[in-house]
């Protein structure tokens, strides 16, 4: 504490910081050679590495990931254990291992990103991430959000998830009506649709996408949801009205009531199935197709994410980060893997078919593999300046963890597409996030 | 009361009752037959003890001091706020449709349970071919994982390849499907609430039922025979005679079957995770999405303790009841 410290000339340097400084420094260049060098350390080898991660969507990912980690493993003399469970469970394990003080070294996080709650028992991997950043051509703008805490990284962003149009070419032609550019030309196509048999869907429950679709148009009208500080919830404005009111329109002339008991799967099944004229989701709904059903496959095109009113587009998506527990008796290691797997970033799109994002930018440069050579996925390399994650503009907040959790959001769109006015809404969700805000501690 | 104790002489064989105060208190009497017989009983004991102990009351004593304090799953120390969380509990919107949705999961539930329990329990009482392969039926619904079989519920409540609306509509019973006279059962927000107690009564039901089946055997013939030989009704003999006879064995089940759908997380967390907008929230789902999912230890666990007065009350109805029949 500077308030009780004795006056000291600032040139002097305490026997505690030049210990700390030095420690600091030699860490930074001994991982700068070993990068250089690419090389692991010696004191890597004969150790265990153990890594969890979830059930990725695209099982051949998952298959690659496992190999690629076990020949690193090979390489450096480390024996490496990948272990695989769904996402949803990811929260629980963390706080499990957390508690016990023990558990994998390398640990996942999708879409719920918990680095604010965690950071204090999580390593600094600030120089990894500026290392890799270097070396890959710099990070997109959206990369630092769900794992900056007070200036440092606490995790490596992987990839994230996009959710772009996913629309039926042949029946939007066939009614005459404009490719879904806008969030306008969307509802005009779903109002014109739905009426020959083809409607649209947006989930209006308690699932991610629910949480992902509608804070993208929230966001294209021009909405935000906390200040850039993050500190401060925004969602009493025009925009969040105009967008509550496009919503339900949307809902009433182009929707039905199956929305409000879909999950994060129920949109791919619907496409699947030929019914849905357009849905906003991943593009593993759009693949899954080519075996299911080949004709919706040959006529769903990929748009970019719809402009709102005033032209503005931003697509939240979920972001994948890796961790590492500070108590990890193997960080020497885990960095060193996180390193490697980024030098394979494009391999690891690649194996994912495309499905995994980029956020470094030498990946994220056109072509990019896999979508960049595809004439229908093309467009998503056009994402990665328009992507953002819950809290936008402010960065991935506790607060905002939990309002996510609890799906406030999409529960006031929920309300007004089941008829509660728009002012009674937006006062019901203010008084929610404030509720929030006001109860958590500052991370 | 005066306490005493025997002792005697080992070599003739006497025996006389000494009074406890008049023992040395050299030690003597924890090498006594009393003492041991004590000490043994208590080392019998123990483990019950510890087991109650380390694995109800640790918890219950943790979660209590998570609930007065800013714990969360990401901070090793927590300071003590006080009643702060239970306030915020109580500000919350959400919570109070989460108690009316558990308070009403709960009786809706063990009404169905009662019903559908008892129905099978006479069932299966009966002779029939195939009895013994029936009885092992009907307790698959409670030995599958949770997980796979609320799934298989969630496709047979999808909105649109929802086999149970299928079969309905080609019965004509229901609509056709686009129209608006095809349910969506965990879109409609009562229909949401009802067909997650629906999984949970499904679920649960056998384990009533093998409780009741258990109690049902233990009633001797001769009992019921005298009884119809006196004339009594099928209701008379279940209400006057059986019913009195099992009720230390119903009280324990419905005490477990209380405890199972008050805390039953999973069946509405995988169904709608509390969707459509709040519409089937329970204490137990909303605890889990806040104290674990959004890390705010203190504030889950205070969640999680409301469910104490919901469950208190009739803990101590049903062991009073119980008590009063033994003597």
């Amino acid at each position: 504490m500077t308030l009780f410290a004795p006056d000291r000339d600032p040139l002097q340097v305490t026997r505690r910081q030049f210990v700390r400084t030095t420690s600091i420094g030699l860490a930074g260049s001994s991982l700068a050679t070993m990068l250089a060098a690419r090389r692991a350390p010696a004191q890597i080898k004969g150790s265990n590495l153990r890594i969890l991660t979830w059930s990725h969507f695209i099982p051949a990912y998952d298959a690659w990931f496992d190999k690629f980690a076990g020949e690193w493993g090979e390489k450096n003399g480390v024996k490496v254990r990948v272990d695989h469970i769904p996402h949803l469970e990811i929260p629980a394990r963390m706080a499990a291992e957390f508690a016990a003080g023990a558990g994998h070294d390398i640990l996942f996080n999708g879409s719920t990103i918990l680095t604010r709650i965690y950071y204090k028992t999580l390593a600094d991997l600030t120089d990894i991430y500026d290392q890799i950043g270097k070396k890959h051509g710099g990070w997109i703008a959206a990369a630092r959000s769900p794992v900056e805490v007070e200036g440092r990284i606490y995790g490596i962003p992987v990839y994230y998830i996009l959710l772009p149009m996913l629309w039926r070419k042949d029946l939007f032609e066939e009614a005459g009506v404009k490719p879904p550019d806008t969030w306008e030309a969307a509802r005009v196509a779903a109002r014109t649709l739905k009426a020959k048999g083809h409607p649209t869907g947006i989930q209006l429950s308690h699932c991610n996408d629910a949480n992902l679709n509608w804070r993208s148009l929230l966001f294209s009208f021009g909405g935000t949801e906390t200040d850039p500080s993050g500190e401060h919830p925004t969602i009493d404005t025009k925009e969040m009205r105009e967008a509550l009111r496009f919503g339900k329109a949307l809902f009433d002339e182009g929707m039905t009531p199956e929305v409000f008991s879909w999950d994060d799967a129920s949109d791919n099944r619907y496409l699947a199935s030929g019914i849905a004229s357009w849905i906003h989701d991943a593009i593993s709904a759009y693949r899954t197709t080519e075996s299911t059903n080949p004709n919706v496959f040959k006529n769903t095109y990929v748009g970019l994410e719809p402009a709102g009113p005033g032209g503005k587009r931003v697509s939240v998506s979920a972001p994948n980060a890796f961790m590492v527990w500070k108590f990890s008796k193997n960080q020497a290691a885990a960095k060193e893997f996180l390193v490697h797997l980024m030098d394979n970033d494009k391999q690891g799109m690649i194996e994912s078919t495309g499905y995994n994002m980029p956020f470094l930018n030498d990946t994220a440069k056109k072509p990019m593999p896999v979508i960049g050579s595809d004439a229908k996925l093309q467009v998503l390399q056009d994402f990665p300046k328009i992507v953002a994650f819950f809290g936008y503009p402010g960065p991935y907040t506790t607060q905002i963890q939990e309002v996510a959790n609890l799906f406030v959001l999409p529960d006031m769109f929920t309300r007004v597409a089941r008829g509660q006015g728009i002012d009674e809404t937006i006062k019901w969700g203010l008084g929610e996030y404030q509720r929030i805000f006001a109860k958590h501690k500052k991370a | 009361m005066t306490s005493t104790f025997q002792a005697g002489d080992p070599e003739t064989g006497v025996r006389v009752a000494v009074p406890l105060g008049a023992l040395p208190r050299s030690g003597a009497w924890f090498r006594s037959q009393s003492a041991r017989r004590l000490g043994f009983g208590y080392a019998l004991l123990a483990p019950a003890a510890l087991y109650v102990t380390l694995l109800v009351a640790v918890p219950f004593l943790f979660s209590l001091y998570l609930a007065v304090s800013d714990a969360t799953v990401g901070e090793q120390m927590a300071g003590f706020i006080g009643l702060e969380n239970f306030k915020a509990a109580l500000e919350m919107d959400s919570f109070w449709i989460a108690l009316r949705n558990s308070v009403v999961f709960f009786v809706v539930a063990a009404v169905l349970k009662s019903l559908l329990g008892t129905s099978l329990a006479f069932l299966l009482l009966q002779e029939f071919r195939g009895k013994k392969l029936v009885r092992a039926l009907v307790v698959i619904p409670f030995t599958l994982p949770v997980a796979i079989s609320v799934l298989g519920w969630k496709w047979m409540y999808d909105s649109q390849f929802s086999v149970v609306n299928w079969v309905l509509s080609r019965l004509g019973l229901i609509g056709a499907y686009g129209t608006d006279a095809w349910p969506v059962w965990l879109g409609d927000p009562r229909l949401a609430l009802v067909a997650c107690i629906l999984v949970n009564v499904w679920r649960t039901f056998p384990f009533s039922a093998i409780v009741l089946l258990a109690g049902f055997t233990s009633v001797p013939n001769e009992v019921l025979d005298a009884a119809k030989v006196d004339g009594c009704s099928f209701l008379q003999r279940f209400h006057n005679i059986v019913v009195p006879m099992i009720f230390p064995i119903l009280m324990v089940g419905f005490l477990f079957d209380t405890v199972f759908t008050l805390s039953d997380l999973s069946v509405v967390y995988i169904l709608t995770q509390g969707g459509p907008g709040n519409a089937t929230q329970i204490l137990p789902v909303l605890a889990y999405q806040i104290g674990i999912q959004a890390g705010n230890l203190g504030r889950g666990a205070a969640i999680a303790l409301f469910l104490v007065p919901l469950l208190a009350p009739a803990i101590f109805v049903f062991l009073r009841n119980l008590k009063r029949r033994e003597y």
